[in-house]
């Protein structure tokens, strides 16, 4: 499904301030995967997930997306089948444009943009069960705009917009980070059961261990942009929350700047 | 939602209500234009001429949230193209299209400086309108003017009927008025069929798509749309409308010149702002037709300034800095005081106790 080969990223390659953010990382992601990666600040999660999206050139390694060659491939080609919420709510949807105008964007995934309407009305029924399927009441305001939604709602949204059309791979960075535990428990439940309702292969980044361990059926460590550890069906199965902690606090012994040492 | 039914509550009690504000308007708009009624429709149909640079930089300021000036370089080279053609004996309504046309192709330029030199857009669009001086003058055959004199534009062809129907049926006092009377016909029906077309492509796939780019580039690629594509577009369409309303203005006057375009960003820039501040339009429809309308509201009230003050033409520069100026401070000002009223009221209300009750009962 999804191939990272010996994939490396260099920021500021030359210079005093290189950051070596990933380094040979390798990853193979089945189909139907549900993954949670997991790594201290700076460990290269979210590089990761820039380099499979586009938003950031590799130096070195090749990306395979559903046997396609993806690596030189820009952003919005590699978005036809790849469908992304970020830990900002804000960034997901359009402000100044309505619910269902935001839809209609998504809907437009991967179709030849012309002069037809924008707005289709064949698709107000549909937008209204996808919308009900959250229960946020949001079905009966598609006419309001996005602007005036919480973040919350906006985060759903953007939830739904990412998945509407089936994309092949879906990815979560943080997306629920932002969001009061309410909020945030209603989207995280939402991915779930938008994942398997749409049988999508999902990675989500999460700083959260119960997260971690709770949601998908892989977990992934990160560290120093390397895979620390890989842990799928049955040994993750026999991971707890306290091993994870546990796990995670050694590898941070090693750092110069551990996040406990900026924590406290 | 209950704060806001209590400040509309205490708005209410505000002397300036809406109502009032309406009342003083529209005996404001009446009274003007009784008294200079001449001015007036002068003023009107060169609003009119001037009112698609206010939907042209609403496109690229608002809709793309793009600064581009490339609309003072691509005004006089619609204005110059038109002149031109018309000369050469071309129709003066195909003219129009071609007018378009050399103003996309000026936003197309700009565009392409910025997405493929990454040059930033205010920049890109400086370094357009100075080349765009050159070719405005190559275009008018190395001349800064070119009068129309005795040609046929877009006007002509109404005004002698114009001036037999209006000496009939008013008198010979109105026959002077009879050009502006047929340009505000004309250049309403151009106007209107502009807006109406540019409102449909606004509701399609590429107008959503081209909204949703400048709102959040983000979304739109990741949903697999180029967005630097809609970026040229924009700016194509954009300065498209400007070229359109160069040759609009060159048929007015009756002369194309290259420093026609001077300063016109500063217009279009006013005429959005007043159109938001005074119209209060939502949807885009309405923002498209308010982006218009404060171009022609823009016009009208600068020629009442003139008219009332009686100042020479050479002042015209100061006044529209006044008065744009004035469309800015004036709504901040309301604003403003509308929150020292409302303070106002509740520290009255906390006086007398009110506030206390309700705490209490709570």
């Amino acid at each position: 499904m999804l191939q990272l080969k010996h994939v490396s990223v260099t920021f500021n390659e030359g210079t005093p301030n290189e950051v070596r953010a990933l380094q040979g990382l390798s990853l193979d992601v089945k189909h139907g995967d549900f993954i949670t990666v997991i790594g201290a600040n700076g460990a290269g999660k979210s590089t990761l997930f820039n380099a499979v999206a586009g938003t950031v050139p590799v130096d070195r390694g090749r990306i395979i997306l559903n046997g396609k060659d993806v690596t030189n491939q820009p952003e919005y080609r590699r978005s036809l089948d790849i469908g992304r919420v970020f830990q900002n709510p804000l960034v997901g949807t359009c402000p100044g444009l309505t619910i269902r105008e935001n839809l209609s964007v998504a809907a437009m995934r991967g179709k030849h943009l012309g002069l037809l309407p924008g707005v289709k009305r064949k698709n107000n029924e549909w937008f209204y069960q996808l919308l009900k399927s959250i229960n946020l009441g949001l079905e009966n305001r598609l006419d309001t705009d996005v602007a005036l939604l919480s973040g919350g709602q906006r985060q759903a949204i953007t939830l739904i917009m990412a998945t509407m059309m089936k994309p092949k791979l879906l990815m979560l960075d943080e997306h629920t980070a932002a969001l009061d535990p309410n909020a945030g428990a209603l989207v995280i439940d939402l991915t779930v059961k938008l994942a398997e309702e749409y049988g999508l292969t999902v990675i989500m980044i999460t700083h959260s261990m119960h997260q971690a361990i709770a949601v998908g059926n892989r977990i992934i460590m990160m560290n120093r942009g390397h895979v620390l550890f890989d842990a799928s069906e049955s040994e993750r199965e026999s991971l707890s929350y306290h091993d994870l902690i546990e796990r995670f606090r050694s590898l941070q012994t090693g750092d110069e700047l551990s996040d406990r040492a900026v924590l406290s | 939602m209950t704060t806001n039914n209590v400040s509309k509550r205490i708005l209410r009690r505000v002397p300036i209500s809406g109502f009032l504000v309406r009342v003083l308007v529209t005996t404001l708009i009446v009274g003007g234009f009784m008294k200079y009624f001449g001015v007036s429709i002068g003023a009107l149909g060169q609003g009119l001429a001037y009112s698609l640079v206010g939907v042209s930089v609403f496109i690229t300021f608002r809709i793309l949230q793009f600064p581009d000036l490339t609309v003072d370089g691509a005004f006089p080279i619609g204005g110059a193209v038109c002149a031109a053609l018309i000369l050469k004996g071309t129709d003066a309504e195909l003219t129009l299209l071609y007018a378009f046309g050399a103003g996309a192709v000026t936003g197309l330029i700009t565009a392409l400086i910025t997405v493929f030199f990454r040059v930033e857009g205010l920049l890109s669009s400086i370094i357009v309108i100075t080349g765009a001086y050159t070719v405005t003058l190559r275009v008018m055959g190395a001349r800064s003017n070119i009068p129309l004199l005795g040609e046929r534009t877009i006007l002509t062809p109404y005004q002698k009927e114009m001036r037999s129907w209006l000496i009939e049926n008013y008198g010979r006092e109105m026959r002077r008025h009879s050009n502006n009377l047929v340009e505000i016909i004309v250049f309403t029906m151009v106007v209107i069929i502009v807006l109406l077309v540019l409102n449909a492509f606004m509701h399609t796939e590429l107008g959503l798509m081209l909204r949703a780019s400048g709102k959040n580039s983000q979304v739109v690629r990741s949903f697999g749309v180029n967005h630097h594509l809609m970026t040229i577009l924009a700016l194509m369409l954009s300065n498209g409308l400007s070229g359109l309303a160069g040759s609009l203005a060159v048929q007015q006057f009756g002369f194309a010149d290259v420093s026609l375009g001077f300063g016109i960003i500063v217009r279009g820039l006013a005429a959005v702002l007043l159109g938001e501040v005074l119209l209060r339009p939502h949807s885009i429809g309405q923002h498209i037709l308010s982006a218009a309308i404060g171009m022609i509201i823009f016009d009208v009230s600068r020629a009442w300034v003139f008219a009332a003050l009686e100042l020479p033409t050479t002042d015209i520069r100061l006044v529209s800095a006044l008065v744009v100026l004035t469309a800015l401070a004036v709504p901040n000002l309301i604003d403003r005081w509308r929150e020292w009223h409302k303070r106002r009221v509740v520290n009255r209300r906390k006086e007398q106790g009110q506030l206390d009750v309700a705490a209490k009962a709570r």
